[in-house]
């Protein structure tokens, strides 16, 4: 009874696990961006696009190459016949999953290479106003040419890499646990950056770029830095969403995506990656609760298009937070270096010797 | 090529960028915010106008009246309500564009539930659209007899108003340097709601005679708001002259841009948004001030030193 129960509720549940674990590669990449670079990328979802249109493209162009699929790019027949080979090959599936994660993150990082050539120019305001609407311009580009996600109607066929496993419940799960494995490699990741050098390289910039270049650091670099890696991270997370929703339609990739991730990295806390797993969380909770299928499983049913709900939401999350509590659920450490750990230990009262010496050096007379 | 249709679509557009992005002038330059839910003022002022005009049976100016004072009382409300705290705070600029985006959020999808609700969710005033003359090919209606007036009449009495009378020059002074105006003695807050009640009711009318001239959705303010920032970016965020020419350039930009690489170049209308994001990309990488040459503020600066001298 109960397993019956729990069976009915796990595809909810790995759907939850696979957007949880995506949004939190996202949400991950713009703190590394903005929390700790300073850089207000608000034009993230082109990144996560570039990643996603290119598992699409790859995986649909390589496929009908292979398999010498003669159906039109964008015709559901030549869908159909994609799904069919990459099922019944999972070598290549896999391998094209693989090259698809390779070659997205490169691409991705390569548009954020070129985006960081603003964001070495302007100012902080006139950059993020920049960098919200390049996040709206290449979706127009993407819904109106047919040769890159056939504009419109979205590239379908863009099977599973596990679909040779024919269990769908196995499946999905299998899929889940790669997505959150990636997950767990970002954070680690992230989280090792942030604690190196370079990690508080990030928080000086962020701070004083100009007293970081009094001290000699190459501050452009730094920016470049960070977004390359930021907006790879974000293309990753787009092509692990193409492969699990088996599509990809450019107008799934709205600016509104940029201010959910937003929201994940501002309630959670800015610069710090564990109060931006607690955002993300209650974020895709958000994201997947609010939402007609989920609602009338309740059996609740509302007049009107209740994700409008889901976004006043979001947009009150965002004002109260910035208003109340501009920190974060989980406020940014001190940045962790060995004097912090001394000064932590009771042997070594760093801030009282400091106090001493620094009256000793007043009471000299010169 | 016939060019008239493009030419009168141009100052049409042009004319209601102009008045969308003096608002958005008016409130950068005085609280320094790039505030995104300027596009929300837009929607509202075109909700409200095309909601009276049809529901009510009010004629249009009426109801751009109404659009004046509801769109004037949201950007007072926003203001009050959100970043004046946030100011009081010491909140940075960049936490005020978020917020600004979020009051976004929140005011367009609340429109969309009521626009859903009562299935206005695309909307036209019905107005009684009259052709008058004809100027090429192109018809001259009784909607362009509201839209190039009303732009002039605004144009000069904003400018009027910020040379001419005490609070507009201290809204000068208060863009120029806040603390400085206070310790001059001037109202700051008292000005700031006065500002923002003028920013948002221009930009209520012009989004009135967009529901009048085209059909609007909650979501036309956004689809605005690029041409709006490029109007003002091209103004350097803080010219009423520059903003000026940065509407009619943004809306020529688009509209004969648009029909040239459309017949020659063979590209989809659909790019027309690009052309004012390259505006935008341009200006702020080139000549981030925009038309200083057309800076009024700036210009005056320099009378005053040298009459001072």
């Amino acid at each position: 009874m109960q397993i019956e129960f729990l069976a009915s509720y796990m595809p909810i549940f790995t759907s939850f696990i696979v957007l949880f674990a995506i949004y939190l590669i996202a949400a991950l990449s713009l703190n590394m961006e903005y929390g700790y670079g300073g850089i207000p990328n608000f034009g993230h979802v082109f990144f996560i696009s570039v990643g996603a249109y290119m598992a699409g493209v790859l995986t649909a162009r390589t496929v009908d190459y292979i398999a010498g699929i003669k159906a039109g790019y964008c015709s559901g027949q030549a869908s159909v016949l994609r799904t069919e080979y990459l099922s019944s090959h999972p070598m290549e599936a896999v391998g094209i999953f693989v090259a698809s994660l390779v070659l997205g993150a490169i691409i991705g990082g390569l548009f954020g290479y070129a985006a960081s050539y603003p964001a070495l120019r302007l100012k902080e305001d006139f950059l993020a106003i920049t960098l919200i609407f390049i996040g709206d311009m290449g979706r127009i580009i993407a819904r109106n040419e047919e040769g890159i996600v056939c504009a419109l109607t979205g590239l379908t066929g863009i099977a599973n890499p596990l679909s040779f496993v024919k269990d769908v419940g196995t499946r999905s799960i299998a899929y889940a646990l790669i997505v959150v494995a990636f997950a767990v490699l970002t954070y680690i990741y992230v989280q090792r950056l942030a604690k190196s050098p370079f990690g508080r390289l990030l928080k000086a910039v962020r701070d004083d770029d100009l007293a970081a270049m009094a001290l000699g650091k190459v501050v452009p670099r730094v920016r470049g830095e960070v977004m390359v890696i930021g907006s790879a991270l974000a293309a990753v997370a787009g092509v692990l969403r193409t492969f699990y929703i088996q599509g990809v339609v450019a107008d799934d990739f709205q600016p509104l995506i940029t201010f959910l991730v937003l929201t994940m990295v501002i309630l959670g806390g800015m610069a710090n990656n564990k109060g931006v797993i607690l955002g993300t969380l209650i974020m895709t909770a958000l994201d997947q609760f609010i939402s007609p299928s989920f609602l009338s499983l309740l059996g609740i049913s509302v007049e009107f298009d209740v994700t409008y709900m889901k976004y006043i939401i979001i947009g009150l999350i965002i004002i109260l937070v910035l208003m109340f509590r501009p920190q974060g659920a989980i406020p940014e450490g001190p940045v962790e270096t060995p004097a912090l750990e001394l000064s932590k230990s009771s042997e070594w009262d760093v801030e009282e010797k400091l106090e001493i010496g620094g009256e000793e050096e007043r009471s000299p007379s010169g | 090529m016939d060019l008239s249709i493009p030419l009168i679509n141009s100052l049409t557009l042009g004319s209601l960028y102009t008045l969308m992005a003096l608002g958005l002038t008016m409130s950068f330059s005085v609280t320094k915010i790039a505030n995104f839910a300027h596009a929300e003022l837009v929607t509202i002022g075109g909700y409200v106008t095309a909601l009276l005009v049809n529901w009510m049976g009010y004629g249009l100016g009426e109801s751009l009246i109404a659009a004046f004072f509801a769109s004037a009382l949201l950007a007072v409300a926003m203001d009050e309500g959100v970043f004046k705290p946030m100011i009081k705070r010491g909140s940075k600029p960049l936490f005020l564009l978020v917020a600004s985006i979020g009051i976004g959020l929140v005011v367009r999808y609340l429109l969309f539930i009521y626009a859903d609700l009562n299935a206005v969710i695309t909307v036209q005033a019905k107005t009684n659209v009259q052709l008058i003359g004809r100027f090429g090919r192109a018809g001259i209606t009784t909607i362009h007899l509201w839209v190039f007036p009303i732009t002039i009449v605004s144009v000069v009495l904003l400018h009027l108003m910020f040379h001419y009378t005490k609070p507009g020059k201290a809204l000068r002074a208060m863009a120029d340097n806040e603390d400085l105006a206070r310790v001059s003695g001037v109202k700051i807050y008292t000005l700031r709601r006065l500002m923002w009640f003028i920013a948002g009711g221009i930009t209520g009318v012009a989004g009135g005679l967009w529901s009048a001239y085209s059909v609007i959705t909650p979501e036309i303010g956004w689809y605005a708001l690029l041409r709006i920032f490029a109007a003002s970016i091209l103004g350097g965020l803080v010219s009423f002259w520059g903003t000026i020419a940065g509407g009619l350039i943004v809306g020529f930009a688009e509209n004969f841009g648009i029909t040239f690489m459309n017949t020659y170049f063979n590209v989809s209308t659909a790019y027309r948004p690009l052309i004012s994001f390259v505006i935008i990309v341009i200006v702020l990488l080139l000549k981030p001030t925009g038309f200083a040459g057309f800076d009024i503020v700036g210009w005056l600066k320099e009378k005053v030193k040298g009459g001072g001298e």
